[in-house]
């Protein structure tokens, strides 16, 4: 058998002390907004187990969610790829091509059923036999079927793979299709965002890796530890909202103080995400934090609300039929006060001709 | 066909044996390349086949064009923020709308940043395992590494002790049995030339670089909040710059502008320290591996990046020049005009698109996307289980766009080769300087090698161009304009009814133009025309073979069951298919929606 | 079909005027009424926030006041439709009219279809009604019932969003983002109920005061003291 060398291991290579390694745990705990008595847990897990199998596919896709991933400050993308999983398959960052990439899958397959931990980034299309995305010569919706059929947990990175993100905005040309909507029967970590943020997916895989369970998840499918409340509840603009202060137009007087951006689009108040938290690339900044709204992207089908500077966005109503909630809505209030106006006023008129008509008939009784 | 010259010279013969390579791996996106090698294992013809389509353009149409650039953005995660910036560029050059100078400055320092993230990331992550067998590493000497790196740089990390333990560290994931994502590849192959200590220094740098590459986007996130992915808008930059008031803990402030200041000394120690030493040294033992030139000593093409100034996209402006060479004449660049509907057109003829006339191009003004899957005559296999495509009929999702009827290569070596015969001084002494070192004629350029230098050389100049933008930005707020947004014309109903705009400029991997036309404050028609499409591109109606494809041919392959130099050469172009796979309906046209599975 | 109406309603054909609204409902229509109104306006200014204040955020609380106000309302239209729903089961017959709709009743349609016809100004045959006549209950339920209840749910289930997860709010209205997962369009949907609201704000009023110009029966005065009068002596059924 040989050594499996564990992320203790690594990061004693690194000439951290076992005393900083617990640290870390502790850390990592409650930052996964778990009790002190799991940093043992974890310590433990990080010391003595083998590396996790990983198999990454991609679909339709952009390669944000890679490219963020790579991004991770604690963990680094490095000490995971080597030290915290084994990633047998990344179309990304592999070294192999062609069929020596291929048999890859197989090998895993074999020496793993059951065991490795699906990744998938991007959607397949399923439209035209799925030949909008081809992999090895055949369609990518029958690779990520094979793959899923013997893994142990999916991972959906992203909003393509958790939604179905910008191909699937309509008219979605491809039918581009979430992972959850194709593989009905294994578990799915939905992992929404586009892209997620690096040490959100990072954190995600360490819980998965560390306590070998997954994590628990929202009505939607969500790790709650990340996506359990809104940009705009721990918003540090929050206050200038409840005061009523808000940016009007970008570069204004009110955008030069840090006011509220919700009057240009932001829709921080119905995202579910951790960007107002752990913030991005090493909890710099984030997207509110340098001037411009949140978009929304780890909401599902955040790209048909409309436009992303304004506050009431357009809902779908059936098919393809879309509806400003504005329009109708002050549709509706004229036609009342039209409607009542000339009801009004066809009221009199039948009410005076009803008169008329009456006494004309009383008289010719009469 | 057996055996035919195609009309930009190149001779193809496809007699031999097939080897086909899909998926094509450390890129973005999906790419098939199918090749036939003569008895001595010569490629004599080459097929590039772009293998997926999401018709980002199609989804665009009727859309609020102020919101275009988030949807282009999402065209590519790695060159994250090209698309956006030439989007709102074209969103400002329809509705005649002018930038602030800070904003100006801010795109061209996160555009620069965006360029030499995505070549470091490239050369290490994407590339370098063609060159550098990992496997060799473990039997360096941790001495004798450190004073190679010592002799090359004065880079610190440099000790031995620093190398024993990444070599430690690699012995210890290779004993796992768990090779990740080294496994199955092609180490040990003679195909590698490098001796073990060049593959331990350079594989060391493989770590650091991952570590590197997450620091330097740091300026997308601070002006644009994130990274992947950064916020733009239309009418110049969201982040407001507020240096002495009340409230500047909320916006770009002195602190954030020293994070950026930082930064660029950052990455101009490590790309002059580390990746520029790396590149030479890897290159001084591949000198007589010469091949992979194709297009890049005929056809060029650039339309130029980084503006001095705000609202000037012509030369005069540009700090990296545009221009387009024929037949690789460098005594003559021509201008590019991306209005011109004589000049860009796309065809697809043989591509999965169908034209009501497929023998002529259409300029993107005027572009018709009507998507058509279904393989040529002479394939192999079935439609959803390809054996072989035939590059007689239709085999590529990506069309073929020629600049007045000629392929073109386009990317990190065209900007060079162009600013070079342009005169620029620069970049013009920079290279000449490189190729003294190195000891090699400027013809050394025209090859595989020659475009995985250019884009070292420019991530050195970028990341000094970075510097002189910082410096222009900081005297401009000195002189008191702290203005990043011009929103006059930000509400639609200040917006002429039909207007069309253009937005141009260079990515990392080359020319990449945006076209639009605004109908009554909605997007009526958006194309694209992106850098992986003319590289990647499938053949034209009269003939001529892609960048790819070119570069491919007369290659010798070590062993044809291990497609290392094939890896090699099309990684030097940087693919990225996302990017180049996503084509737009006539304007109204319904997308024919085909059967469900 | 006279026959049958005079004979079961014989009393109602009095003069004397009848006591209709109890009180619980009286005071229930004009609580609601205020919630309505209260709800509409602040939720209008929760989705177009007036202009920007300057200054510090200490300084001010207006969205603050905005959203507290409207959850009171809330509060207060959800009790109330509670309260109401039960009082639909104890209190007398008129009270159940908003409540449970006698679908099944092909008669009741028929009255309905009059209704319409009379609003159309295809008729002159006005009907009498002790509490509402068909097409007011029907119009009635779909305001108080069905959309009363679709705000109070994508309301408190947008209210979940801040009470957080396990809250009150969201282990009984958190299956509303299960229907639709986007809250944005639960935002929207619920904005549009606010519209509603209005057109049938405006409607209301209307149809009330063309009782007391243009029916048989009294209009406003009923959900003041609770009594039905009539104008005329004759049936019920119209003429």
């Amino acid at each position: 058998m040989p050594a499996k060398e564990t992320f203790y291991d690594v990061m004693r290579k690194h000439g951290i002390t076992r005393r900083s390694f617990l640290k870390f745990c502790s850390l990592t705990a409650a930052g996964l907004g778990l009790g002190p008595e799991f940093a043992g847990k974890l310590a433990h897990a990080l010391e003595n187990k083998p590396r996790t199998p990983v198999i990454w596919l991609h679909g339709l896709e952009c390669t944000c969610c890679s490219e963020s991933f790579i991004r991770s400050g604690n963990p680094l993308a490095g000490d995971v790829i080597l030290s915290m999983i084994s990633l047998d398959y990344s179309d990304t960052l592999m070294a192999a091509a062609g069929y020596q990439a291929e048999e890859l899958l197989e090998q895993t397959i074999e020496k793993y059923d059951g065991e490795y931990i699906l990744a998938c980034e991007g959607n397949p299309p399923l439209n035209e036999d799925g030949m909008y995305c081809i992999q090895g010569g055949k369609p990518y919706v029958e690779k990520l079927r094979h793959m899923a059929d013997h893994c142990k947990a999916i991972i959906a990175w992203g909003s393509c793979a958790s939604w179905g993100c910008v191909q699937a905005a309509k008219p979605n040309p491809t039918q581009a299709t979430p992972i959850h909507k194709v593989i009905l029967d294994k578990p799915i970590v939905k992992v929404p965002g586009c892209p997620p943020i690096a040490e959100v997916m990072t954190g995600v895989i360490t819980y998965m890796v560390a306590f070998d369970r997954l994590p628990p998840l929202d009505r939607q499918g969500r790790p709650k530890m990340f996506y359990g409340q809104r940009l705009h509840d721990k918003c540090y603009r929050r206050p200038h909202f409840d005061a009523g202060q808000f940016v009007e137009a970008f570069d204004d007087e009110g955008a030069r103080k840090g006011y509220c951006l919700y009057k240009v689009g932001c829709k921080g108040p119905t995202t579910y995400n951790a960007c107002s938290t752990i913030e991005w690339n090493g909890g710099l900044s984030w997207p509110v934090k340098s001037g411009h709204g949140c978009l929304g992207c780890a909401e599902d089908n955040f790209w048909d609300k409309g436009s992303f500077y304004s506050a009431v966005t357009n809902l779908k109503v059936a098919g393809n039929v879309e509806a400003n909630a504005e329009k109708v809505g002050g549709t509706l209030a004229a036609a009342a006060a039209i409607g009542v106006a000339a009801h009004a006023a066809g009221t009199v008129i039948s009410k005076a001709t009803g008169k008329r008509s009456k006494q004309a008939e009383e008289v010719n009784n009469g | 066909m057996v055996s035919v010259t195609t009309p930009d010279g190149f001779n193809l013969d496809d007699s031999g044996k097939r080897v086909v390579v899909d998926p094509i791996c450390r890129i973005e996106g999906h790419l098939r390349i199918e090749v036939n090698l003569d008895e001595n294992n010569v490629i004599r013809n080459a097929v590039s086949s772009g293998t997926m389509w999401r018709g980002l353009e199609v989804i665009l149409q009727g859309r609020d064009p102020r919101d275009a650039w988030a949807f282009t953005e999402r065209i590519c995660g790695v060159c994250t923020g090209v698309h956006a910036l030439q989007s709102v560029r074209a969103v400002e050059d329809a509705l005649g709308i002018e930038i602030p100078t800070n904003a100006n400055h801010i795109r061209n320092l996160m555009m620069l940043a965006q360029h030499i993230h995505d070549h470091v990331v490239h050369f290490y992550h994407l590339h370098a395992l063609d060159w550098v067998d990992v496997v060799s590493a473990l039997s360096a000497d941790p001495k004798a590494t450190s004073e190679l790196q010592q002799s090359i740089s004065r880079w610190p990390k440099s000790s031995p002790g620093y190398f024993s333990d990444v070599q430690n560290r690699l012995k210890k994931f290779v004993e796992s049995g768990q090779l990740g994502i080294f496994a199955n590849a092609y180490w040990g192959s003679p195909a590698y030339k490098l001796p073990p200590e060049a593959n331990l220094m350079a594989t060391t740098h493989y770590l650091e670089a991952l570590d590197f590459q997450k620091e330097i986007v740091k300026i997308h996130t601070i002006f644009g909040g994130r990274n992947p992915h950064p916020n733009w808008v239309v009418g110049g930059m969201p982040c407001s710059i507020n240096i002495e008031e009340s409230g500047a803990v909320g916006t770009v402030n002195m602190a954030w502008l020293n994070i950026v200041s930082d930064l660029i000394n950052q990455t101009i120690d490590f790309v002059d320290q580390v990746y520029l030493p790396d590149l030479k040294a890897i290159a001084s033992f591949y000198k007589d591996w010469n091949y992979g030139g194709g297009l890049s000593s005929k056809n060029v093409l650039s339309y130029g990046e980084f503006p001095a100034y705000a609202n000037n996209h012509t030369n005069a402006s540009l700090m990296m020049p545009a221009g387009a060479i024929l037949n690789g004449d460098l005594s003559t660049v021509y201008d590019v005009d991306v209005r011109d509907p004589e000049q860009v057109q796309e065809y697809v003829v043989h591509s999965w698109y169908e034209y009501p006339d497929e023998a002529v191009g259409l300029h993107p003004w005027d572009g018709i996307t009507d998507p058509r899957y279904g393989l040529g005559p002479n394939a192999k296999g079935t439609r959803t289980n390809i054996e072989q495509l035939d590059e007689g009929g239709k085999y590529s999702w990506l069309k073929a766009p020629r600049w007045r009827g000629n392929a073109m290569e386009v990317g990190p070596l065209s900007r060079y080769l162009i600013a070079y015969a342009r005169g620029k001084e620069d970049i013009k002494e920079q290279v000449d300087r490189t190729l003294a070192e190195l000891d090699l004629p400027l013809e050394a350029l025209f090859s595989t090698l020659g475009r995985t230098a250019a884009r070292g050389l420019e991530s050195s100049w970028q990341a000094h161009k970075m510097r002189e933008v910082y410096d222009e930005m900081m005297a401009n707020i000195k002189r008191g304009d702290t203005a990043t947004a011009n929103m006059e014309k930000f509400d639609p109903s200040t917006w002429e009814t039909d207007v069309k705009g253009v937005g141009f400029g260079e990515a990392p991997r080359g020319a990449l133009g945006h076209w639009v036309h605004i109908k009554d404050t909605k997007i009526e028609n958006y194309q694209c025309v992106v850098p992986t499409t003319w590289n990647a591109s499938p053949r034209d109606p009269a003939g001529n073979i892609g960048a790819y494809e070119a570069s491919l041919l007369d290659t010798p392959m070590v062993n044809a069951d291990q497609p290392l130099e094939i890896l090699r050469t099309v990684h030097s172009f940087d693919p990225c298919l996302a990017c180049s796979t996503h084509v737009i309906s006539h304007e109204g046209e319904e997308l024919t929606t085909i059967k469900v599975r | 079909m006279a026959t049958t109406t005079e004979s079961t309603m014989g009393r109602e054909q009095s003069q004397e005027p009848i006591y209709v609204y109890e009180v619980p409902v009286r005071v229930w229509h004009w609580v609601h009424a205020i919630a309505i109104v209260v709800l509409c306006v602040t939720g209008y200014f929760i989705a177009h926030p007036l202009p920007s204040l300057g200054g510090e955020a200490s300084d001010h609380f207006v969205m603050g006041t905005f959203r507290l106000v409207h959850f009171i309302s809330a509060m207060v239209f959800a009790i109330g439709m509670l309260v109401r729903f039960y009082w639909a089961i104890v209190g007398n017959e008129y009270a159940r009219e908003l409540v449970v709709l006698p679908v099944w009743s092909g008669e009741w349609w028929k009255r309905v279809w009059h209704e319409v016809k009379f609003y159309s100004f295809l008729t002159r045959k006005a009907s009498k009604n002790v509490g509402h006549n068909p097409l007011a209950q029907l119009s009635l339920w779909v305001i108080n019932v069905f959309l009363g209840i679709f705000m109070a749910c994508t309301g408190f289930a947008l209210y979940s969003q801040g009470t957080g997860a396990g809250s009150w709010a969201d282990l009984l209205f958190g299956w509303v983002f299960v229907i639709e997962p986007s809250s944005q369009a639960v935002r929207m949907w619920h904005y549009i109920g606010m519209w509603v609201w209005v057109f049938f704000v405006i409607t209301h009023i209307y149809v009330i005061l063309r009782l007391d110009f243009a029916s048989r029966q009294n209009g406003i005065s009923g959900m003041i003291d609770g009594y039905r009068r009539f104008k005329d002596d004759g049936p019920m059924s119209p003429q």
